[in-house]
């Protein structure tokens, strides 16, 4: 793909993938971060 | 000299300074913490973006291009760990750092790792080697602008390297984090633009993506592999890892980077500036390394690889388009040196002048020190570079190196072990700086194909923790920094009662400074 090599596709593309990924992976795992705000207890 | 170059360049600096002329009347020098994080009021982009640009620096410019110029995609190893750099460290420590910080009415980062392990020897010896390796570190930036607007420009260099420093040091005295933070968000655009230009020209010069890849297996198929010109680095796990790492969890340790979680609005902030952070990155990390491949077929004979990126935009884009490539450049510079040398002249005076030299130093002394360690950097660094000037490359992986080797377990284990203790944070501070520089300085990594970060990131992690639990017993986490270590991993507000007095925290010259920028 590209002209290049597979292993380098992998580097040029699949990596980034894996980050957009992670990136994702994290938004759903704090969604519940802004909540903090909702807390009436506490200023 | 290119008049329509220089037009773009003064425009530029004329909006950099109304931007943080502005951050500067609108809360920036209120008090104290206004001063040094912006009041903890930065929003999620921005956070993201000065993060970013402050990472990013002259090295995306002259260092990225130069290796993606000399070692063809290998080069984009070091992007692959830099694309998710940001996400990763405000997934892993932003939220809680914020929280503790405040906790603990830290203001810097280096007061925040003594509050965290307490001692003065550990905030004596942080501050000085954050000193040294910034002071490094901004010298890459001086030769990056001076060698860039001399080529640009056709400024003699020592006279463009004069200009250069003497921008970066004004700029930095203009001072104050939300001006930093500001301006770092209007050049991250700039920055971007600058660099899809420049790649967009290429594409089209070279008839796309795919035929510039075929031009490049015609003239060295190596050059497409991610093993490097030659193949020279096959097999070469260790340094790959290096590069991986260096520009990824490094930034978990750089104190000047770090910085930035203390500053956010507030602990959640770090949710949304870890996605611009990756959307930012996506665009612009990888591109300075693909510029530097793609050049080798437009200008095959640059005799300085480091002014690929320069060279390459002078000859495919009109000259308002160089002018804007050029302040992108100076963007990326300045970006990183104001942050740095607004870091080390506070650790100067906060965290080693006030703390341990002049407990009742007034404003205008703790200004001074400040300003006078800005100017002893910029002399000694505007002669390092004029004399014998090492190429950006080097100096930005040596000083990142080092520092990601001795702080990334301390800040790290700050937040997420409740068993980290002093001991073991200064033994994992001293164990990490010394492994980096030796495997540096006596090139280990040419004997043994592991970087210095590999090596250094190990050694301290592994000191952090063995030298931790062994002294255990005798030096406990003292139980008021556990409890507020609990209440910085909750989701939710600070409680009121916890928050620490901050006159309380501060030191009399701090309340000083406070009371003097209140009375402003």
């Amino acid at each position: 793909m590209f002209g290049l090599p597979i292993e380098t596709n992998i580097l040029v593309f699949g990596v980034p993938i894996f980050w957009i990924i992670y990136t994702f992976v994290f938004l759903f795992l704090s969604r519940k971060w802004p909540e903090e705000f909702n807390d009436k207890d506490h200023s | 000299m290119n008049t329509t170059v220089i037009f773009f360049l003064v425009l530029y600096y004329l909006i950099v300074l109304g931007i943080g002329y502005w951050a500067l009347r609108n809360g920036g020098s209120d008090d104290l913490e206004g001063y040094l994080l912006g009041g903890r009021k930065i929003g999620p982009a921005t956070t993201a973006l000065t993060l970013q640009t402050t990472s990013m620096s002259g090295f995306m410019f002259l260092g990225a291009g130069s290796l993606g110029y000399l070692q063809g995609y290998w080069a984009l190893w070091f992007a692959a760990g830099d694309v998710g750099g940001g996400v990763l460290n405000f997934s892993v420590i932003g939220r809680r750092m914020r929280k503790l910080s405040q906790l603990l009415g830290a203001l810097t980062a280096i007061e925040y790792l003594e509050k965290r392990y307490p001692s003065t020897t550990l905030r004596i010896i942080s501050g000085s080697l954050t000193i040294f390796l910034l002071g490094f570190y901004v010298l890459a930036q001086f030769i990056a602008g001076g060698k860039g607007m001399a080529l640009v420009t056709g400024i003699p260099y020592p006279v463009a390297l004069a200009i250069a420093v003497s921008i970066i040091v004004l700029y930095t005295f203009m001072g104050g984090y939300l001006a930093v933070a500001y301006t770092d968000f209007f050049q991250s655009l700039i920055m971007l633009v600058g660099v899809l230009w420049i790649f967009i020209a290429i594409l089209y010069e070279l008839g796309g993506f795919s035929s510039a890849n075929n031009m490049i297996h015609a003239l060295d198929p190596s050059l497409l592999s991610v093993w490097g010109k030659g193949m020279g680095f096959e097999g070469q796990w260790g340094v790959v890892a290096g590069a991986i790492m260096i520009f990824s969890v490094g930034y978990l340790g750089w104190p000047h980077v770090v910085t930035r979680h203390m500053a956010m609005k507030c602990p959640s902030t770090a949710r949304k500036a870890g996605a611009w952070a990756t959307l930012w990155n996506l665009f612009f990390v990888p591109t300075p390394y693909l510029i530097g491949i793609f050049t080798i077929l437009i200008i095959p004979d640059i005799s300085d690889p480091e002014m690929a990126i320069f060279q390459v935009a002078g000859k495919l884009l009109p000259a308002a388009a160089t002018g804007l490539v050029m302040a992108a450049i100076m963007a990326a510079i300045m970006s990183t040196a104001d942050s740095l040398l607004l870091q080390t002249g506070t650790i100067a005076a906060r965290d080693l002048y006030e703390r341990f030299v002049n407990p009742k130093a007034s404003e205008r002394q703790m200004v001074m020190v400040s300003r006078g360690l800005v100017m002893v950097i910029a002399c000694v660094g505007y002669f390092i570079a004029l004399v014998e000037p090492p190429s950006v490359f080097n100096v930005v992986i040596f000083a990142t190196s080092v520092l990601g080797s001795a702080f990334l377990p301390a800040y790290v284990c700050a937040v997420w072990w409740k068993k980290a203790n002093t001991p073991g944070a200064l033994a994992s501070i001293i164990v990490g700086a010394s492994t980096a520089f030796l495997w540096e300085f006596l090139e280990i990594t040419s004997l043994t194909t592991i970087a210095p970060m590999v090596a250094g990131v190990f050694s301290s992690t592994l000191t952090m923790i063995l030298v931790s639990l062994l002294t255990q017993k005798n030096y406990p986490v003292p139980s008021g920094i556990l409890k507020l270590m609990e209440e910085s991993a909750k989701i939710r507000p600070i409680p009121k009662n916890t928050i620490p007095d901050s006159k309380s925290t501060l030191s009399n010259e701090a309340i000083e400074i406070e009371n003097f920028l209140r009375s402003e």
